[in-house]
Formats: structure tokens, sequence, C-alpha cells
């Protein structure tokens, strides 16, 4: 009888137990919350490099991921200022204070505007010519053609070819002069003019990556603009997946391929369907060729897919511009760079390696 | 130990089971059940709409422009916009959980909440 009086108080004190932590969530819970597994969270801003940011991670709670996006945030802010070409900032010197100087005086800059701007060059030199930061003088006119003909689209017409050459006889590279010791950068053409939309956003994100490696954190995924960069994995230690938008945007399928991605590897995409004006039912993309000084329109779309954002976002740009066997060659003979060139009617063609981060 | 002693445990016993068995239940069908667009316009939420439930709403921001949420069979896109670069409307419906529309001209994001899992992290556009 005694024992069995043990055994119920026993059984009463485990069912007690028991109520308790399936109440308080410990038990039965699919949501970990202080209890050391992590969850995962997104943050988006709208401000950024005139575009949208999305950055994933995670963390014990929301409070703990805010910070860390904040951090993320502030140092994109502190690059979107420095690479603005449009707008002034009270106190900086960016590449606009450095364009509304040519021909008038060096401008002290930044170390990160003096590392872009060599990146640039050394972007310009491997595609080529291909990626020109120096051509600001043609892409303001298509700028202007553009922004007109998106407001006005009945109105909307082409820059001529006058116009377009002349303006190109002020997009030599070599007229951007660099002191690094000064930390000086000017333009001796007075005419020229810095436009670092093909580099700019990709630089940015490759750095501030290397900043969050250094500060310890891991398992991020950023994006700004669709310039996509991974450091680490997905909690769970699998790859993170990232679909490639499909640039015909009428299709029922919003991507044309999903590819796996690992620690520190890059995507972008460029292409003639988000940014575009159409005169006379034609397209004329935002991507404007060096050789032609007129919109690239071969591929629908390509992606670059590599270790290095800033080199993603260039060499993406460069591939738009040359023909498949061009891009082809060229891709072939860099060490870790991957392409995909997406056709009009939907076709696909995968530089040698491609395909093997491929979701199958 | 009594008769009854043995009645009280079992009864306990039966009501853990039915307890740990309705709060797994409940908890399941919340997770899979709430799935919502939610409209947030500069930051600030506008209104959420639960996918389940097809409709058309005008979105009127105070400058008079307009974003067009349409619902339907659980996916939720922006069909018509006054912006001037139309990507909201030219983006693809959005179904998955953590899926998003912005409209960066009218500050306005489509968000979806809750709902299926998507197996894609990232997207290039």
């Amino acid at each position: 009888m005694k024992r069995l009086k043990i055994a119920s108080v026993i059984l009463i004190i485990f069912l007690i137990i028991f109520i308790w932590a399936v109440h308080s969530g410990r038990l039965f819970s699919d949501k970990a919350d202080d209890s050391g597994e992590q969850i995962k969270y997104t943050a988006t801003f709208m401000d950024i490099f005139d575009t949208r940011t999305e950055i994933l991670g995670y963390a014990n709670n929301e409070e703990e991921f805010s910070n860390q996006a904040e951090l993320i945030k502030d140092r994109l802010v502190f690059y979107n200022n420095l690479y603005d070409i449009y707008n002034d900032y009270d106190g900086i010197n960016n590449i606009k204070t450095i364009n509304d100087n040519a021909g008038i005086a060096p401008v002290q800059v930044d170390e990160e505007i003096i590392n872009l701007l060599k990146f640039s060059k050394d972007m310009y030199e491997l595609t080529d010519g291909k990626v020109n930061i120096a051509m600001g003088s043609v892409l303001s006119i298509w700028h202007e053609y553009r922004e007109y003909g998106s407001e006005n689209p009945d109105r909307a017409s082409l820059p001529t070819m006058d116009e377009l050459k002349e303006a190109n006889q002020h997009t030599n590279i070599e007229n951007m002069i660099i002191d690094e010791k000064a930390k000086t950068v000017y333009l001796t053409d007075p005419e020229m003019s810095l436009d670092v939309g093909s580099t700019g956003k990709g630089y940015a994100v490759q750095r501030v990556m290397e900043y969050c490696r250094e500060k310890g954190m891991d398992n991020i995924l950023l994006s700004l603009g669709g310039n996509i960069s991974g450091l680490g994995t997905r909690i769970d230690g699998t790859p993170f997946r990232i679909a490639i938008q499909n640039p015909d945007l009428t299709s029922t399928e919003p991507y044309i391929e999903k590819v796996d991605i690992s620690d520190g590897q890059c995507v972008v995409s460029s292409g003639d369907y988000q940014r575009y004006y159409v005169v006379d039912d034609k397209v004329y993309c935002h991507i404007i060729n060096p050789d032609t000084l007129y919109p690239a329109e071969t591929f629908a779309a390509v992606s670059i897919l590599t270790d290095d954002s800033g080199k993603a976002d260039a060499l993406s740009t460069a591939i738009y511009n040359m023909s498949l066997e061009e891009g082809m060659d060229f891709v072939n003979g860099l060490e870790g760079v991957e392409a995909m060139w997406v056709y009009h009617d939907g076709s696909k063609v995968y530089s040698e390696h491609f395909e093997e981060s491929i979701v199958k | 130990m009594k008769k009854n002693d043995l009645i009280l445990i079992i009864v306990i016993l039966a009501l853990t089971a039915i307890s740990v068995v309705g709060i797994t239940v409940s908890r399941k069908m919340n997770k899979a059940d709430v799935a919502y667009a939610v409209v947030t316009i500069d930051g600030n939420e506008y209104g959420r709409y639960p996918l389940d439930e097809d409709m058309v709403t005008t979105i009127e921001l105070e400058d008079g422009s307009y974003n067009i949420l349409e619902i339907h069979d659980g996916y939720a896109q922006i069909s018509e916009a006054s912006c001037r670069d139309q990507i909201c409307v030219n983006h693809f419906p959005v179904h998955y959980s953590k899926e998003m529309i912005v409209c960066l001209p009218n500050r306005l994001i489509v968000e979806i909440v809750g709902g299926e899992e998507n197996d894609v992290d990232g997207a290039t556009n």
C-alpha cells in the first residue's frame, strides 16, 4: 500500500511538471524563442542606391536582428552618399562633387571613393573598355531621353548619333587623375563626368559583406537591387538558394533558374526588362554599349555568378554588351566566373561550369 | 491506494493527453491558415488582406497616386498603378511567405506574411 502511495505522488508530480512544460511552450512548440535556436528574419529598406535592399539573417530575437540590419544599413548609406552622382550631402565630397569640379580642381575624397574608382578602372581594362565609368556624358543624354520618354510616352524619342558622338569625345578614362597620396580625384576634361552605375552598387555590397565578416557576423544574405551576396550558409548549413528573375515579365514563371551559392558567392543580372523606355514600340534599355553608343539588345538578360559582388556587377554589364562568342571566351578565360545568357525567346546558354550551381 | 485515487490519476492523464493534442493541432492550424498580403506605405501598415479571399482594392495615397491590389487564387499582385516605372505592375504575383512587391515611387510594399515557405532565399532583378 505504501509503495503505491509513493508511486502515485511521483506520478502526480510528474504530471504537474509535464503540464507546466507544455503550457510554457517548452514542449510541442514550433517556435524557438530564447532557447538558443535562431530564427530567420528579413529587413527591407527602400531608400538606398535608389533601389530596394533586402537583408536576410538569423538571430535569437527580433531586436538582435534589427541591430544587425541597422549596422548593415548604416554602411550601405555611407556608400550610397559617397557614390551618388545626382545629390549633394552636407560635409561630404562625393562623385557628384568630382563631376562638378571637372576641369576646375582636384577634389579631396574618402578612401572608399578612390578604391571604387581604381576598381572600376581595373574592370575597364579587364573588359577591354566594355565597362567605362567615364562615360557619364553619353549616359546622361540617354538618361534624359529615357526620363522624358517614360513620363511622356507619346513624345518619346531617341538621341541623335551626332549628339552621342559629340558627348563620346569626353569619355577617356585616362583623364580621371587619381592621386592616392593626396587622396584627390581630378577630371582634366571639363566636359567629362563619371557614372558608376555599372560598378557602384556591386562594389558597395562587396565592401559591406567584408565588413560583416570582419565583425564576426555569419549566415547573411544581402540583396541591393538584385546584387546578391551570401555570407556563410543558411542556419541549417544548407546553401542559400537564389532565384534568377525571368526577363519575360508576361510569363507565368517568375524565375528562369535557381542556383545554390556557397560562402562568399554573388549573383547579379543585367537585362532590358526593368529600366527601359519605349520608342515606336521598340524597347531601349539603360545599358549603353560603349562601342555603338546605343542600348545593347542581343540578350534579354545575362547573369554572373562569382565570388566578388563588384566584379559580378561590372562583368554582367560587360557581357551584356558583348556578342555570345566574345562573352563566352571572356568568361571561360576567367577563374571562378560563370555566366548565363538568356535570349528574348527564353532560350538559355551557360558558361562552362554554370550548370554545376543550378538546383536540379 | 483507493479506487478513487486510480480514477483521479486516469482522469488527469486523459485531460493531459487531450490538452497536448489540442495545443499541437491548434498551433499547426494557425500556422497554415494565416497568410496575409500586408500593405505598408512609407513603413506604416495600411492594411492586411487574407490570401484566401479573392478581392480587388484601390490603395490611394494622399498625393493622388494609387496602386490597385488584386488577390486571386492565393496570389497577390499589383494590377495597375500610377507610378512611372511600373515595376510593381510588372512584378510576378506573390504567394510565399516573405515574398514582396515594392513600388519605390509610391513607397508602397506588399509583403506576404505567414503561409507557405518558399524554397528560395532571394531573387535577382
